[in-house]
C-alpha cells in the first residue's frame, strides 16, 4: 500500500504542484552530498614535530595573560617514569611558556576567578587528587581533594603499630592483608609490597607516627559559570574523582561549596559536561567508565542515570541550547539524546571516534559538533546532518575550536602524532545550512515504520486500493484541486482585507529608515498622505529608542481607531560587541 | 611629460578629494595609522584609540592632497562592509599586522577576495601595503609578508609595500607618498 500512495505523490503530486509538497518529499530524495570543493578552513600552520601527548579535554583557548591575546594552553603527557608531564602555553603558534608538572595530568580546565579582580583567568590542572591552579603562568594555589575514610581494621592496624613497639609483626600484616588491596591506602600498600624486615620495620618508624591517608585522583573537570553567563565571568570549577565524588568549588576561595557522588551505584566519573549558572539553575551532565550517563542538578546529592551506553563511551558533548547530549562510543557510534536521555538518533561512523569538540558558531547562531576519527578526518555535524569535512592525515586526539589570538574561530588538532594543526574558519563559509536541511533525508531509519497489523480489515482495505486504485486517484485529484482553489481564494481574501485596513479614503504610507548601525539606534519614520497622487502632507519623526520591536500608529484626532498600524522589526545589534 | 598631461596633472592637484579605502584585519593598526596623518588638534592619544565599529570616516592633507580615509572595521563581523567602497575610492590603504603570522591566512584570503571584486578586479587601483607592527619581536619583514600574500602576482594594479610602526610613525610618510603619486597618475590617466 506504501509502495502505491508513494507512486501517487510522486508521479502526479510532484507534476503538479512541486512547491507545495516540497518539504514531506525530501523523505524519498537521496542523502545530502557535501561539497568538498569548497574549503572551509584556512590552513595556518601546522608543526609535525611538536611531539606532544594530549587527550580530550587537555587543552583549552584561554585569554591567560588578560590582553585579549588568547593563548592555547595545553598539558603535554610524559607517561615514561623518568619524563614529567609539561604545562605548555601557545601565543598563536608560538611556544612561549613551558613548566613540568608534579604529576600525569587528567584534565585541564580555565576560569575567571571574581568579578574585581583584573581579568585574567586562571589555569586549573587536575595531578592526582591535586587541582594545581596557575595564575599568569604561575602556580597560584593548590586544592586537595578531601581524603577519603579509612578502613577500620586498616586503621586500628596503624594505632596497633604505633603504640606496642613489641607487636607481634607478622599476625598484624596479616590482617593488613586481608583487607582487599584496592581499598588501601598507599602507605599500606607500599608496606605490603615490602620484602626484608629491616626494611619494614624502616618504614614503620618512620610513618607510624602519622595516620594514613587515602585520597582519590581527580579523573575529570569542567566548569560552571556562578551567576551570569557571562564570557568573563566568574566560573566554578567542577571536578570529579576516581571514587565517584563531584566537588563544585568555590571560584574565588577554591573551597567546596557542594558536594555529590556521580551516581547510587558505584561509577567511575571520565567527563563531565555542565550548563547553566551555579546560582540559578544547572545541570551536570557525568559521562562514567561504565558506560552510564548520569544527571546532576541543583541540590541533589546524587546523581540520576539518564542513559546506559552498551559500549564505552569516548567522549559527550552538550549542545548548547537545547541540552542535546552527544555521545561517542567505542563501537563507532555517535548518538544523540535528549537532555531527558531519551534517544534522538545514533549514526555508525565508519572508522573509530577518538575525540569529540563543539564548535559554537554564535555568528551563524548554532553550534557544530566536530568528531575526530581513527584516520585522520574530522567530520563536522550540525544536529544529525554531516555539513563538512575536514581531511586530514593523522588521527586527531585531541581538538579544540575557539578564540586564539585576536582570531574567533580557530581549530587546533593534535594528532595521535604529535603534530600540532591550526587551522581558521573563512569569514564566508555558510555551511548551506539551509541546502543541508532541505534535501537531506533521515541518514538512518531509526525506528521502524508504524505500519498496520496485517488485520483481516487491512487485507480488504488492501484488496479495495488495488481495485479502484485509478478511482481513488481521481477522487484524490480532484479533492487536491478543489483544496487549492480554496487556499487560493482564502489569500486572495485576506490580501484584499489587508490592503483596506483603516485606508480606504486615505492613501497613508509609512516608511522607517534606520541611517545607521550604531549603540543609539535613530528611526526616521516617514509618514506620507496621499490623495488623489497629490502629495498632501510629509511628517518626519525622528525617535531614538534601543527595544527591538517598534509599534507605530497613525491616529486621527480625536479618532481610537488608528489609519494605519505598523510594527518595524529591527536587525538585531550586538550590544556585547558594541560595549 | 606632455603638455596635455601636465595640464591633467594639474587638473588632478586641483581635485578637491581623494578618496582612500583604509582596510585590513581588526587590530592591525588601520585607525593608528590614519590618526598619525589627522593634523594636531584633531588627533587621539595613542592610548584612547579603541576597535572601530562600523568605520569612520576621516580628513587629512598629504601634499597638497585631501584625503577623505574611510577606516573601517577590521572586524570580521563588519568585514563585508568593505566592498561597499570600492566603488567609490581611488586608492586603497591595505594594513597587516606583520606580527599576527597566525592570521597571515587569513590577509591573504581577504586580500584574494579583494582583488576577485568585480569593483576592483579590472581598474588599475593603487593598492599600499603597511607591514604594520614592525617594532614587535614577532614581526616578519616586508619582504616575507609580501611573499606570503602572494603580491607578486598582482600584475594589472600598481602596489607597494612599506614596513611601519603607527606608533612612532616610522615608515608611514613614505607608504603615503607613493599612494598620492599613483592616486595623481590614476586621476590624470582617467581625466585623458
Ligand atoms: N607595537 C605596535 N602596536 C601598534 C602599532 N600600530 C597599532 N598598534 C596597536 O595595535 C592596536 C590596534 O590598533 P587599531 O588602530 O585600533 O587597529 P585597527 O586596525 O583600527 O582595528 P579595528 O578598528 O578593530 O579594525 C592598538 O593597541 C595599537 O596601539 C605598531 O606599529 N606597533
Ligand atoms: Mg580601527
Amino acid at each position: 500500500m506504501i509502495s502505491i500512495i508513494r507512486k501517487f505523490i510522486r508521479n502526479d503530486l510532484f507534476q503538479g504542484c512541486p512547491n507545495l509538497i516540497a518539504t514531506p518529499l525530501n523523505f524519498f530524495t537521496p542523502v545530502n552530498i557535501i561539497d568538498l570543493n569548497i574549503s572551509r578552513w584556512l590552513e595556518a600552520h601546522i608543526d609535525r614535530s611538536a611531539s606532544l601527548t594530549t587527550f580530550s579535554k587537555n587543552l583549552v583557548l584561554a585569554d591567560v595573560c588578560g590582553d585579549g591575546e588568547y593563548r592555547l594552553v595545553l598539558t603535554d603527557l610524559k607517561l615514561e617514569n623518568n619524563e614529567k608531564s609539561r604545562l605548555k602555553i601557545y601565543k598563536g603558534t608560538v611556544l612561549t611558556s613551558d613548566q613540568t608538572l608534579p604529576d600525569i595530568p587528567s584534565s585541564i580546565i580555565s576560569f575567571y576567578t571574581s568579578n574585581y579582580d583584573s581579568k585574567i583567568p586562571v589555569i586549573g590542572v587536575a595531578c592526582g587528587p591535586d587541582l594545581l591552579i596557575y595564575k599568569n603562568s604561575k602556580p597560584y594555589f593548590k586544592f586537595v581533594v578531601p581524603p577519603l575514610p579509612i578502613e577500620a581494621l586498616e586503621h586500628s592496624v596503624w594505632n596497633r603499630l604505633s603504640e606496642d613497639p613489641n607487636i607481634d609483626l607478622q599476625s598484624t600484616l596479616d590482617d593488613l592483608s586481608s583487607i582487599p588491596y584496592k581499598s588501601l591506602s598507599p602507605r599500606s600498600q607500599k608496606l605490603l609490597g615490602l620484602q626484608t624486615p629491616l626494611e619494614i620495620k624502616d618504614f614503620i618508624s618512620k610513618y607510624k607516627s602519622s595516620e594514613p591517608k587515602k585520597f582519590a585522583p581527580i579523573t575529570c573537570m569542567t566548569t560552571l559559570n556562578r551567576s551570569t553567563q557571562d564570557k568573563q565571568s566568574p566560573a566554578c570549577p567542577i571536578i570529579a574523582t576516581e571514587a565517584g565524588q563531584i566537588f563544585i568549588l568555590d571560584p574565588q576561595t577554591f573551597t567546596p561549596m557542594h558536594e555529590a557522588i556521580s551516581c547510587a551505584t558505584k561509577a567511575i566519573p571520565c567527563v563531565l559536561q555542565a550548563a547553566g549558572m551555579y546560582d540559578v539553575e544547572f545541570r551536570i551532565v557525568i559521562a562514567c567508565r561504565e558506560g552510564s550517563i548520569c544527571l546532576l542538578r541543583r541540590g541533589w546529592l546524587e546523581g540520576k542515570v539518564l542513559i546506559q551506553a552498551t559500549a564505552n563511551i569516548v567522549d559527550i558533548v552538550v549542545i548548547p541550547g537545547d541540552h542535546f547530549i552527544m555521545t561517542a562510543t567505542t563501537d563507532r557510534m555517535l548518538q544523540c539524546y535528549t537532555k531527558r536521555g531519551n534517544k534522538l538518533w545514533n549514526q555508525k561512523m565508519n572508522t573509530d571516534i577518538t575525540c569529540l569538540c563543539l564548535i559554537p558558531l554564535s555568528h551563524l547562531s548554532t553550534s557544530l559538533l566536530g568528531v575526530g576519527l581513527r584516520g585522520g578526518s574530522i567530520q563536522l555535524f550540525q544536529g544529525r546532518h554531516l555539513v563538512d569535512i575536514i581531511v586530514g592525515t593523522e588521527t586527531p586526539s585531541a581538538i579544540a575550536f575557539g578564540q586564539l589570538g585576536q582570531e574567533e574561530h580557530v581549530m587546533v588538532i593534535i594528532t595521535t602524532g604529535g603534530a600540532i594543526n591550526f587551522k581558521i574558519l573563512k569569514r564566508t563559509a555558510d555551511f548551506n545550512f539551509g541546502d543541508g536541511e532541505m534535501n537531506s533525508n533521515p541518514i538512518q531509519q531509526t525506528k521502524p515504520l508504524p505500519l498496520p497489523k496485517r488485520s483481516k480489515l487491512f487485507l480488504e482495505q488492501s484488496m479495495r486500493e488495488r481495485q479502484n486504485a485509478v478511482d481513488m486517484h481521481q477522487l484524490f485529484q480532484k479533492d487536491l484541486i478543489r483544496l487549492r482553489l480554496t487556499a487560493a481564494r482564502a489569500t486572495v481574501q485576506m490580501q484584499s482585507n489587508q490592503s483596506s485596513i483603516g485606508n480606504e479614503q486615505e492613501l497613508v504610507k509609512l516608511s522607517a529608515q534606520v541611517p545607521l548601525i550604531s549603540p543609539n539606534l535613530t528611526y526616521k519614520i516617514e509618514t506620507k498622505v496621499q490623495e488623489k497622487d497629490a502629495l498632501v502632507e510629509d511628517n518626519q519623526d525622528s525617535l531614538q529608542d534601543s527595544k527591538r520591536l517598534l509599534r507605530v500608529f497613525v491616529v486621527r484626532k480625536r479618532e481610537a481607531k488608528p489609519i494605519v498600524a505598523a510594527t518595524i522589526n529591527m536587525p538585531p545589534t550586538d550590544l556585547s560587541f558594541l560595549l | 611629460m606632455g603638455l596635455f598631461q601636465k595640464l591633467a596633472f594639474f587638473l588632478g592637484i586641483k581635485r578637491k578629494e581623494v578618496n582612500v579605502l583604509v582596510i585590513g584585519l581588526n587590530n592591525s593598526g588601520k585607525t593608528t595609522v590614519i590618526n598619525h596623518f589627522k593634523n594636531d588638534e584633531e588627533k587621539v592619544e595613542k592610548t584612547e584609540i579603541v576597535p572601530t565599529v562600523g568605520f569612520s570616516v576621516e580628513k587629512f592633507q598629504n601634499q597638497n592632497l585631501a584625503f577623505t580615509a574611510f577606516d573601517m572595521s577590521g572586524h570580521g563581523r563588519y568585514r563585508d562592509l568593505w566592498e561597499h567602497y570600492y566603488k567609490d575610492c581611488h586608492g586603497i590603504i591595505f594594513v597587516v599586522d606583520s606580527s599576527d603570522r597566525l592570521r597571515l591566512v587569513v590577509v591573504k584570503d581577504e586580500l584574494d577576495l579583494l582583488l576577485q571584486h568585480p569593483d576592483v578586479s579590472n581598474r588599475r587601483i593603487p593598492i599600499l601595503f603597511f607591514s604594520n607592527k614592525m617594532d614587535c619581536k614577532e614581526a616578519l619583514s616586508s619582504v616575507k609578508i609580501a611573499a606570503a600574500l602572494g603580491l607578486d602576482k598582482i600584475m594589472d594594479k600598481p602596489w607597494h609595500i612599506s614596513a611601519s610602526n603607527a606608533l612612532s610613525g616610522e615608515g608611514l610618510q613614505e607608504g603615503v607618498e607613493w599612494l598620492t603619486q599613483q592616486i595623481r597618475e590614476y586621476i590624470t590617466n582617467k581625466n585623458l
